[in-house]
């Protein structure tokens, strides 16, 4: 009967431990979320309802003003430190009162002479709970949140590539545009250049004849394309490819063989060498 | 007793003295300041004097100060001012959305007159446009709008949009009403009459047949429609230039001027610059048919024949790219009287010449050398307005002496005698270029009641010895230490900011 007792006993507290370490996770899961899908996330108190911070802000029942306790994560070109306030338009305002404390996750929204931002959660920081008084541990659980947020928009670029692989780059040269399908002088022309990469390993898509692609870049620096890649003979890297769509030529002669023609316009379209364990990673996903 | 009387009396007296001497004193040597927060901003009429000019003129980095901490290259600005509400207005450069790269391109927004500035991410392009104009007509009589846009999507292809706020301080994003690839540098005007927006788009249509690319998209009813129409008559070298000015003026004349290029190398474009009229607002059967040239009888005047203009894509006037450069502006309230300007390849040692030239008789006889005071070497991004009372407005950005010094120039008798501001000059060497252009393919200039407003980019130094006429900050600047900050005090690298300014027209 005693033995049964410390048994039951036993089993009644590892089942509070279980269900507490799984509200735990399940907590630390919806956070890691709302930061993914957060630009700016910070912990705060409410000092006025139904009002906005700055001039320009559209006031409504749904903005609120709250002065920043703590940035967690931010921009680096956005201004925003303790003591600033912050409109924030909530979905549903009747949780807040002023006084309530709550970390805010937030998309930006208008920029002027302070800053205003959109709810994406929230969550009510409780003055009895014991997260309460530990800021510091909050906020370096969202840090070790924000490095996979790079993940998820590599994951993305990896998700809408055709191929992603591992190569070196042979050869880089002008492509001179068939007349065919020459495009038109502006100051957006992309000067499309080509570089030939000899496949090493396919990370994504299926098997490549010759194991050699030709893929298009824009040369040149105009404001069009300052954010696609740039290729250079030798360079070694993991590469997001697209079927070309761009400069409608999609095949080509290498070698005396015929070889598709890819594009690799996107930021973070070409990655060094470095990322191949995080990309092959991500692919397993 | 008397003694102590006195010394009360002498402290009574001497108090207040003290205090507006030492006020006065702590006034004189305290720094300009700007700082996170707008009521720090300085206008033109409490102007310091040691930075106040004689003309009341307002100059606005319009940078907010939340982001402070932004290096971007903020280039190739345009202004929009709403006609009813001149306090409001919209500007835009090569500014990418802030805080995402899946977020719309935002514009900036101004409620007070161009004091202060606030960046809104409204318009219909992912992340940052790369080609935006825009203009505020009253048809429609939304009190912060209505804001009729041209933009550029960069992608693998290059997508126009034309679209619509109906209030520019909502996050609502702008309502695209047209679309179609393969165009090049939309250029919005518009007119409100009777209660519906006139919206004219020069663009650059590859679509076109025959290489007659030069087009002016119309619409004649707030963007609902759009009819293109194409404006060269003449053969080209495939196409046109790639700018294409619409002008209009309250009669409902509406005047383009465009590039019509004979014969292109990579190198060089041998162009006529043409000028189309239409009496009807582009609403008639035969459009932008109302000039012919006595030469060919064919419409379109041309106001220089086969001029020699250079095209580079790569830095050349300084780190400026050049090419096509292009302006036309038509007198408000008198719309036979019309000023052109350009850029062409100049006389020895001068890269790229700005010229201007004037008709007064609705484009049929343009003047046959430049106006006076108007052939200005080595200067790009001209922009040309004219106000109520007939007084034509000039900017335009040259490369002087390693600087890049922006001019508004005004005149009352065609430029003969002109008032000339320099509204800054600014090393030309730094910042690097991040891309293409580097201060922009065009920056803008309109007339606002009596007041001539615009938009250029520039070094953004806080160095007032660069903005003579004084300068305003919205972002963190300490001008004692010549530098920025990002709000927390962490130093912020030298970048391509949008000015906005404001200056009176002169009698």
């Amino acid at each position: 009967m005693k033995i049964s007792s410390s048994f039951f006993a036993g089993l009644l507290g590892s089942a509070i431990l279980a269900s507490s370490m799984l509200v735990h996770a399940q907590t630390q899961s919806t956070q890691a979320a709302l930061v993914k899908q957060s630009s700016i996330v910070f912990s705060g108190t409410v000092s006025q309802l139904a009002a906005a911070s700055f001039a320009g802000v559209p006031q409504s029942p749904n903005t609120i003003v709250v002065r920043v306790d703590s940035v967690l994560k931010k921009p680096p070109a956005i201004s925003l430190k303790k003591g600033d306030n912050v409109t924030v338009e909530l979905k549903d305002p009747s949780a807040f009162q002023q006084g309530t404390q709550a970390t805010f996750y937030t998309d930006g929204w208008i920029f002027g002479a302070g800053v205003a931002v959109k709810e994406v959660g929230h969550r009510i920081i409780l003055s009895d709970a014991p997260s309460a008084g530990a800021p510091a541990a909050s906020e370096a659980a969202l840090v070790q949140t924000q490095d996979q947020i790079s993940d998820q928009d590599l994951q993305n670029r990896l998700n809408s590539a055709d191929f992603v692989v591992v190569g070196r780059v042979t050869e880089v040269r002008r492509w001179n545009v068939p007349k065919s399908s020459a495009p038109r002088v502006s100051e957006h022309d992309p000067d499309w250049h080509e570089a030939v990469v000899e496949v090493q390993s396919v990370l994504k898509g299926g098997p490549i004849k010759g194991n050699k692609v030709v893929v298009r870049f824009p040369g040149r620096n105009d404001v069009a394309w300052v954010h696609s890649p740039k290729f250079e003979k030798n360079q070694q890297g993991i590469f997001c490819l697209n079927r070309d769509q761009a400069s409608a030529v999609s095949s080509e002669k290498v070698g005396g063989r015929q070889v598709s023609v890819y594009t690799c316009l996107g930021h973070g379209d070409s990655l060094p060498m470095s990322d191949e364990a995080r990309v092959r990673s991500l692919l397993k996903k | 007793m008397r003694a102590l009387a006195a010394f009360w009396m002498r402290l009574l007296v001497f108090t207040p003295i003290a205090v507006i001497t030492g006020t006065l004193l702590l006034l004189k040597q305290s720094p300009p300041e700007t700082g996170i927060g707008a009521d720090r901003l300085q206008s033109p009429g409490t102007l310091r004097p040691a930075y106040a000019s004689p003309i009341q003129v307002k100059l606005v980095d319009i940078i907010p100060a939340s982001l402070s901490g932004e290096t971007n290259q903020d280039s190739e600005p345009f202004l929009a001012v709403q006609t009813a509400n001149p306090q409001v207005m919209v500007a835009s450069a090569f500014t990418p959305n802030p805080v995402s790269s899946r977020g719309n391109a935002p514009v900036y927004v101004s409620q007070d007159g161009g004091n202060s500035w606030l960046l809104n991410a409204i318009t219909p392009v992912q992340r940052m446009t790369c080609d935006i104009t825009h203009a505020m007509p009253i048809g429609e009589n939304h009190p912060r709008g209505d804001l009729h846009a041209g933009t550029l999507a960069c992608a693998a292809s290059i997508t126009l949009n034309e679209s619509e706020s109906n209030d520019v301080s909502s996050s609502a994003v702008m309502n695209v009403q047209s679309t179609r690839a393969n165009v090049d540098q939309p250029f919005v005007r518009a007119l409100g009459i009777s209660n519906s927006d006139h919206i004219y788009v020069g663009v650059n249509d590859f679509n076109q047949p025959n290489g007659h690319t030069a087009t002016v998209d119309v619409s004649v009813d707030g963007g609902v429609t759009y009819k293109s129409f194409s404006i060269e008559a003449r053969n080209t070298a495939g196409q046109d230039g790639p700018s294409v000015r619409p002008a209009v003026a309250s009669d409902n004349t509406v005047y383009a001027a465009f590039f019509g290029w004979r014969k292109f190398d990579g190198k060089t474009a041998t162009s006529d610059v043409v000028v189309v009229r239409d009496d009807a607002g582009g609403t008639g059967p035969n459009s932008f048919q109302a000039l012919k040239d006595p030469s060919d009888k064919l419409p379109g005047r041309i106001v220089v024949k086969r001029t020699s203009i250079p095209w580079s894509n790569a830095p050349t006037l300084g780190q400026e790219r050049i090419g096509s450069t292009l302006s036309i502006a038509v007198d408000p309230n008198h719309s036979s009287t019309v000023y052109v300007g350009w850029a062409d390849r100049g006389s020895k040692g001068n890269i790229y010449t700005v010229h201007v030239r004037r008709s007064t008789d609705r484009g049929l006889t343009w003047s046959k050398a430049d106006l006076p005071h108007t052939t200005i070497g080595n200067a790009t991004n001209i922009a040309l307005a004219v106000a109520n009372n007939g007084v034509a407005g000039l900017l335009y950005q040259q490369l002087s002496g390693g600087r890049w010094v922006t001019h508004v120039v005004q005149s009352h008798d065609g430029f003969t005698t002109v008032q000339d501001l320099i509204l800054a000059t600014v090393p030309a060497n730094t910042p690097v270029q991040q891309f293409l252009p580097y201060l922009g393919d065009y920056d803008y200039l309109l007339s606002v009641g009596n007041e001539f407003r615009g938009v250029f980019c520039a070094n953004n130094s806080p160095d007032l010895a660069n903005f003579p006429q004084g300068v305003t900050y919205q972002r963190a600047a300490n001008f004692n230490t010549k530098s920025l900050t990002d709000g927390s005090g962490n130093p912020v690298a030298i970048s391509i900011d949008p000015f906005y300014f404001s200056v009176p027209v002169i009698p």
